[in-house]
């Protein structure tokens, strides 16, 4: 377990991170999410000890005393590879610096399963960018951390590699890691993580589990889809103030004219589909984002 | 020790790489072979266009034995840069239709040999460009040989007697105590001795430096500084960097060094002593040191090589100091200018190297400037970590000066 604990860095003037209170919790993976500069990268920058906060503490399970760096495991966003050696001279030097025992045999079964053993003796800059992504991902895991955190891991991944990489995921759950997930993706990030962080402005707006966050910040849809799209102006969608999207209306629901509301659009116009639609990850980020603005 | 492993990264892939090899051995064969090459060409005149040129005679005397003389010259050097047209006669009659010779570039110019030249020795040449001295030189010095012989002849001397008159002294050079004079290959080693350790220090540290720069821009801009940070501390970091590339160095000069020992063992000459070898790798060290803070220092400030090779020109400028003023340092080890440059830390390994190696130094000075060099080697490392820690991670922003000091100060 991880915890942040009143944490604050200042750069000149600009408050990066403001008293910042977060636990994630082991054995969860925690989706660290935020807007481009809320001051995602400079905390988990502080979290990899590459940068010092100006005050408050980090307690790594529940103490401040902190683990060796072989505990920890980073995959910043997009690059972090040498570009000109070789898939072999990368992870074995990372591997010799994290003072990896035997790596030459983990590293051998672990570029099978991703399927690069072939490309051993390669260059990385000679690798695709999706290859590239299952390196640097593979130097993130390869010295079996408790603590990490992968920024945007899926990027450049094709649906099978992201899958593996799912499951590999999984699998370090399982085996008790804290695990941070940093992403843009809210789709990866409601597929994969169990708890969200929502930072904005250096400050944390809204956390915890993934569901009760969207019962209780989320807001319920009814989607409806004309059989002719020039339904779409229809006076009883204008009425119910509907948002048209993509060739479909979206009206708020409240719980109690829910039912009666459906049968008023169903005897109105044709309809090809209506339906109830969960609340996304995406529309509570946007909300809470706009709803902090200064 | 972390700092090791990271020193030891940065060393071997390097070492092994083919620039490495090629820059190694390449580099001295490339210089020797362009000073050779130079030489070969000023020396004998190889390659250099034929001169044509005038030469209206007025004497009616000289102008066909100078004509005979410069042949024998070139025919004995096997080369013939001067074609001379001779034409008796008087200058005034001349003067229109060879200026338009030059004019349309049939001559490159003309001489005169006026008609009191035997009394009033002088030579006129005319000519559009000036690129001619050499030839000018050539033809006076011929003439002045003629002009002697006719004057011996007209004072009754006989021929033999200006062999007696125009005689060469052979200077030779001793050891303090010795008994046999210094061959000419030491003479010369002991003149391009002094230079060629300036050099090699020179290349070591520089190139120590600017692979330094590049490594550093590298994890920059690929952003494996991220990883490497948070699997290593800062120091660790600066340090292996500066240890793995600074050996690097340290094994190019060993080599050449070695070469230098094989060298002076097959031509019985000893340039490189213990003393010397020892104070070289002092020096490099100490030298290596105080560039590689500037150099990481700028590497973490820029995000383009580009932008940072223009930074780092103004450092460059200070290092060919000891490139040009390394003549006088050697024909003036105690002046005051090259004895106050040798406390100039930027200088002083380059020019402490030129004094140690023509022997003009004291132990005292040693001292002090190795005392010096320390000094600044550790306001340049420490400069240059508070520089690093804080600039590496900043990503595309524009660092100000104020800022700058703003780091080292906290």
């Amino acid at each position: 377990m991880i915890e942040l604990q009143n944490i604050s860095k200042q750069y000149n003037s600009i408050k990066a991170v403001n008293k910042l209170n977060i636990q994630i919790q082991a054995g969860q993976i925690c989706g660290f999410l935020g807007p481009n500069g809320a001051g995602k990268t400079t905390s988990l920058r502080m979290l990899m000890n590459i940068i010092h906060p100006d005050e408050g503490t980090i307690l790594f399970d529940g103490k401040e005393e902190r683990p060796g760096a072989q505990h920890f495991g980073y995959l910043p966003e997009e690059r972090g590879l040498y570009q000109k050696i070789s898939v072999q001279e990368t992870l074995n030097y990372f591997a010799h610096l994290r003072n990896v025992k035997d790596y030459h045999s983990k590293i051998d079964h672990i570029l099978e399963r991703f399927e690069l053993r072939d490309r051993l003796h390669s260059k990385v800059s000679e690798l695709s960018k999706g290859n590239q992504q299952k390196l640097q991902f593979i130097n993130t895991i390869l010295h079996d951390p408790d603590f990490v955190v992968l920024d945007e891991p899926f990027s450049g991944l094709d649906p099978v590699n992201q899958l593996l990489l799912k499951e590999i995921l999984e699998d370090m759950k399982k085996a008790g890691k804290t695990i941070i997930f940093s992403s843009h993706q809210m789709g990866q990030v409601e597929k994969i993580c169990d708890d969200v962080a929502l930072i904005n402005q250096g400050k944390l707006i809204l956390s915890g589990s993934l569901s009760q966050i969207k019962r209780e910040y989320g807001k319920t849809h009814l989607q409806v889809i004309p059989e002719h799209e020039s339904d779409l102006d229809h006076e009883i969608l204008k009425k119910n103030d509907a948002v048209i999207r993509a060739g479909a209306a979206y009206i708020l629901l409240s719980e109690k004219d829910r039912s009666q509301l459906i049968s008023r659009i169903n005897s109105a116009f044709e309809i090809r589909t209506i339906k109830v639609a969960e609340p996304g990850l995406e529309d509570i980020f946007i909300q809470m984002v706009q709803a902090d603005k200064p | 020790m972390t700092f090791l492993k990271i020193a030891w990264f940065e060393y071997y892939r390097r070492i092994r790489s083919k620039w490495f090899i090629i820059g190694t051995f390449g580099m001295p064969v490339l210089i020797l072979g362009i000073s050779l090459l130079g030489g070969y060409l000023t020396g004998t005149g190889a390659s250099i266009e034929t001169k044509y040129m005038g030469l209206i005679d007025e004497t009616g005397i000289y102008g066909q034995d100078l004509v005979a003389a410069l042949d024998q010259r070139y025919d004995e050097e096997d080369v013939s840069p001067l074609n001379i047209m001779l034409t008796k006669g008087s200058f005034e009659a001349l003067q229109v239709q060879f200026d338009a010779l030059v004019k349309e570039h049939s001559l490159d110019g003309y001489f005169v040999i006026p008609a009191d030249f035997n009394a009033n020795p002088h030579l006129k040449f005319y000519a559009q460009s000036t690129g001619t001295m050499r030839s000018t030189d050539i033809v006076g010095a011929e003439l002045r040989q003629l002009l002697t012989h006719d004057r011996a002849e007209a004072l009754n001397l006989p021929l033999t007697a200006l062999e007696e008159l125009f005689v060469d002294i052979d200077i030779e050079h001793y050891e303090l105590g010795a008994s046999e004079a210094r061959d000419t290959e030491e003479l010369i080693a002991g003149y391009v001795a002094p230079f060629v350790f300036m050099f090699l220090l020179f290349l070591g540290i520089f190139t120590g430096g600017q692979l330094l720069l590049r490594a550093v821009l590298e994890e920059r801009s690929s952003r494996v500084i991220e990883v490497l940070l948070s699997t290593v501390t800062y120091n660790d970091l600066m340090g292996g960097k500066i240890v793995g590339l600074g050996m690097l160095g340290l094994t190019q000069s060993a080599i050449y060094l070695l070469a230098g020992v094989i060298a002076g063992y097959y031509y019985d000459i000893n340039i490189v002593t213990p003393a010397i070898g020892l104070l070289y790798f002092v020096y490099f060290v100490l030298g290596y040191l105080l560039y590689a803070g500037v150099y990481i220092g700028v590497g973490a400030l820029f995000d383009s090589e580009q932008e940072a090779q223009q930074a780092i020109q103004i450092i460059t400028f200070i290092a060919v100091i000891p490139m040009l003023l390394w003549t006088l340092v050697i024909e003036n080890p105690n002046s005051t200018l090259v004895n106050a440059l040798c406390y100039f830390p930027p200088v002083t390994p380059f020019f402490m190297m030129i004094k140690i190696s023509v022997g003009e130094t004291s132990v005292l000075q040693v001292l002090i400037t190795i005392m010096i060099m320390i000094g600044s080697v550790y306001a340049s490392i420490r400069l240059a970590a508070k520089v690093f820690r804080t600039a590496i991670l900043l990503y595309g922003k524009r660092i100000t000066l104020p800022e700058i000091v703003r780091w080292i100060k906290a």
